[in-house]
């Protein structure tokens, strides 16, 4: 069985060598990918097509934003799956393979305290911080997202899963994470209703005060929002799943 | 709005996913409705772009309003729409299958268990009907991460399933994205049709990458399809997952693979470049052949119920990898159409076997014991899937299997031919040794205690919401069966534009 192994991995290695033969070179700027008409058109009529600055953050949430939609839910997927493997309902309480493990209640740390309570707040206004500004610099939805749930899972490590619990409850998580997707969604949806494709955002210069063009600018910055609902709620949701096995009890 | 039909057959179950989440908190008994709501609106705009692309031909939908290759489009053909359609037919069957079963199995999880399997839904549609190569990679992995959680689900040891799973469709997955990364360095472009204009304009089929990420990409498929010897993850991940897990997923994941392989063998690549300049063929098929005997001579042996459907599940996708590499119109029209066929005599089988674990609790095969006496409709289904699947007129399984000789035989490859009929053979011996069972063997009245206390007269059948689904998946399997000529009138339509008997004669 070893043997195959190494056999698969060799060929597959062997493979791959044998693909660059044929590549173009390193940073060629007459590459396919960078001279095709596809690149050409992204740099060149990005900002006059969205009116965003970020290159990435347009062709991520406009041109290609159906994909993002569903990149968006691939991390609400992932959290409903953590719930639904791991999570235990009620009181039955589950003892994990190696023994049950007991944890001592932790005692308030007055360093820890303080720090985490001077850090919390200033993470979570530089996680606003990069979301809203996703379209201008690098950043947006998910990045933001994840700086926002980590300054929960900080709160978690530093006191403990109840206190976490306390100020966003595992239901509420859940209906912040569906909130954005409703979000991302909601506005391709609403871009059907006014009669055009799926997420073609320039349509809703009609309900906004702006013209076609900046009216993609302004759903770039929605879209983002949502993402980041999501990610932020799933964040601390599989954090909570994982470190509690389960039970939403006591965590790590 | 009618337009939008081919956004509908997508967006519908989704939306109806994230509302089941929400609605699921309060109001737990809401759920089964609105899934079956969700799927139902799917299902409908499913016919109706079937019926669009019949009249109008060739159907676009670009996503954002942006035109290809800058944005992502629906672009769907015959294929799709055939495909579509069953994928959301197959989806609701198996909901209403789940209506008592999601609460027995996953009592504690109904909205979670709906939200999965709403997801899985989604994901296997838009698979299908993507006219992206990266879009289909975002769904390709989603939909696995899906499957793994709907698997893990079930009992113990279907964590270890999912888990074993988990790794091989990884594997499979990065492999895909690996080929598509490469397409992309040479052509520079993403969207399927694209990259095929720009493969034959400039000649890229004689380049090594482009190669390699032909076979990355097959290579990728084939694990995530299951096909010998790359199906260990299969058998158990269906055997042990909830019964509803393996209604839906193992009629369809395997197919929706078979269907990418298709497309991207014949649109993204060229049938003149995959048929004629590659000339594996014959290999390909003698590997399907060892697939489809392999297969069958393994659920020969297998005792579980499930576990022996699971690797039918392994011979047939041989069966379909073997008819598209024949690389004759006969053949790829036989597994273009074995495709649509299979995935509801699957179904047919999934959901009795689903039933008889219901009933009795038990998943060996002697559970069908004295079933006939007591579940005669449920066993007039099974009877129908399994002619089927042994391949007797006028069930589906016959016209699909006839395609797929006469390929056979159009090609020369006799040892295709005759594994065919090995198999139909080694099917005839599975059924006929269930149907002995069920007819013959020992009443559990009189053998050993009754199994379900409410069973008080002859007659125990499964609730209406089991059973109707087995009977409306059994009359399926037949309409498709006697209405064979106008299925494979769309199916020859959409082959016939790659012209293969007259570009590649053997």
């Amino acid at each position: 069985m070893k043997a195959l192994g190494l056999i698969a991995v060799l060929g597959t290695g062997l493979l791959l060598l044998a693909a660059s033969r044929d590549f173009p070179n390193w940073g060629d700027p007459s590459s396919p990918a960078s001279s095709y008409r596809l690149s050409r058109h992204f740099i060149t009529q990005t900002i006059n097509e969205t009116a965003v600055p970020n290159m990435v953050t347009a062709v991520l949430a406009d041109y290609r934003g159906y994909d993002t939609l569903f990149e968006a839910v691939v991390i609400f997927t992932a959290g409903i799956a953590v719930i639904g493997i791991l999570r235990r309902y009620g009181n039955r309480d589950f003892i994990p393979a190696g023994g049950e493990v007991h944890l001592t209640p932790k005692q308030p740390d007055l360093i820890v305290e303080s720090t985490v309570r001077l850090l919390i707040p200033v993470i979570q206004i530089f996680a606003l911080y990069v979301i809203a500004h996703g379209h201008h610099s690098p950043g947006g939805g998910f990045q933001g997202g994840v700086i926002f749930g980590a300054s929960f899972i900080l709160l978690a490590l530093a006191r403990d899963l109840r206190t976490a619990q306390n100020w966003v409850a595992e239901k509420r998580m859940l209906i912040l994470a569906c909130c954005g997707i409703l979000i991302y969604a909601g506005i391709g949806v609403l871009c059907q209703l006014l009669g055009e494709n799926f997420l073609d955002y320039q349509i809703l210069h009609r309900i906004l005060p702006t013209d076609p063009v900046m009216a993609r600018y302004h759903s770039i910055l929605g879209v983002e929002i949502g993402v980041a609902f999501t990610v932020t709620a799933i964040m601390f949701s599989i954090y909570s799943n994982l470190s509690s096995n389960g039970q939403m009890k006591e965590g790590i | 709005m009618i337009d939008q039909a081919p956004a509908i057959v997508l967006l519908a179950p989704f939306l109806t996913a994230v509302l089941v989440v929400l609605v699921g908190m309060k109001y737990e008994r809401a759920c089964f409705p609105l899934v079956v709501l969700g799927l139902c609106c799917s299902a409908a705009a499913a016919v109706q772009t079937l019926l669009q692309v019949i009249e109008a031909g060739t159907l676009r939908y670009s996503m954002g309003g942006w035109p290809p290759p800058f944005g992502i489009e629906f672009r769907i053909d015959g294929l799709n729409a055939l495909v579509a359609l069953t994928v959301s037919t197959v989806a609701l069957i198996s909901a209403v299958y789940s209506k008592n079963r999601v609460p027995e199995e996953n009592g504690d999880k109904i909205s979670i268990y709906y939200t999965l399997l709403l997801l899985v839904v989604t994901w296997l549609l838009g698979m299908v009907m993507t006219g992206d190569a990266f879009n289909l990679y975002v769904l390709l992995e989603v939909s696995a991460l899906t499957s793994y959680a709907l698997i893990a689900m079930g009992t113990r040891r279907a964590t270890v399933a999912a888990f074993k799973y988990a790794i091989m469709g990884t594997i499979g997955a990065s492999f895909y994205l690996l080929g598509v990364g490469y397409l992309y360095i040479k052509t520079g472009s993403l969207n399927m049709f694209d990259i095929h204009e720009v493969l034959v304009a400039e000649n890229l089929h004689q380049s090594t990458t482009v190669l390699v990420a032909f076979i990355l990409i097959t290579v990728g498929v084939w694990i995530k399809m299951a096909f010998f010897p790359l199906h260990a993850w299969l058998p158990n991940s269906y055997a042990f997952a909830p019964t509803t897990t393996s209604c839906l997923l193992g009629p369809l994941v395997t197919k929706v693979m078979v269907y990418v392989m298709i497309r991207m063998m014949l649109t993204v690549f060229d049938p003149l470049y995959t048929y004629l300049q590659l000339n594996w063929g014959n290999i390909v098929v003698w590997m399907a052949v060892i697939a489809i005997l392999a297969g069958s001579l393994a659920a020969l042996a297998q005792t579980d119920l499930r576990r022996m459907l699971a690797f039918l599940i392994v011979a047939e996708v041989g069966y379909m990898v073997g008819g598209v590499w024949l690389a004759n119109t006969a053949g790829l029209v036989g597994a273009i159409y074995h495709l649509i066929a299979d995935v509801f005599m699957t179904l047919c089988v999934f959901l009795f076997a689903g039933i008889v674990f219901a009933k009795t609790g038990k998943r060996d095969i002697t559970a069908t014991h004295g079933l006939f006496a007591k579940m005669p409709l449920t066993m007039a289904g099974l009877v129908v899937g399994a002619l089927s699947l042994i391949g007797i007129p006028p069930t589906a399984g016959f016209f699909s299997k006839w395609y797929l000789i006469q390929g056979g035989m159009a090609a020369g490859h006799w040892g295709y031919v005759t594994a065919l009929l090995i198999s139909s053979l080694a099917m005839a011996v599975l059924f006929f040794r269930v149907f002995e069972y069920a007819f013959f063997g020992v009443k559990p009245a009189e053998g050993h205690g009754d199994h379900h206390p409410s069973g008080k007269g002859k007659f125990s059948e499964a609730s209406a919401s089991m059973l109707l689904p087995l009977l409306g998946t059994a009359s399926l399997v037949l309409l498709i069966g006697i209405f064979n000529q106008s299925i494979v009138s769309i199916i020859t339509d959409f082959v016939g534009q790659f012209n293969l008997t007259g570009s590649i004669m053997r």
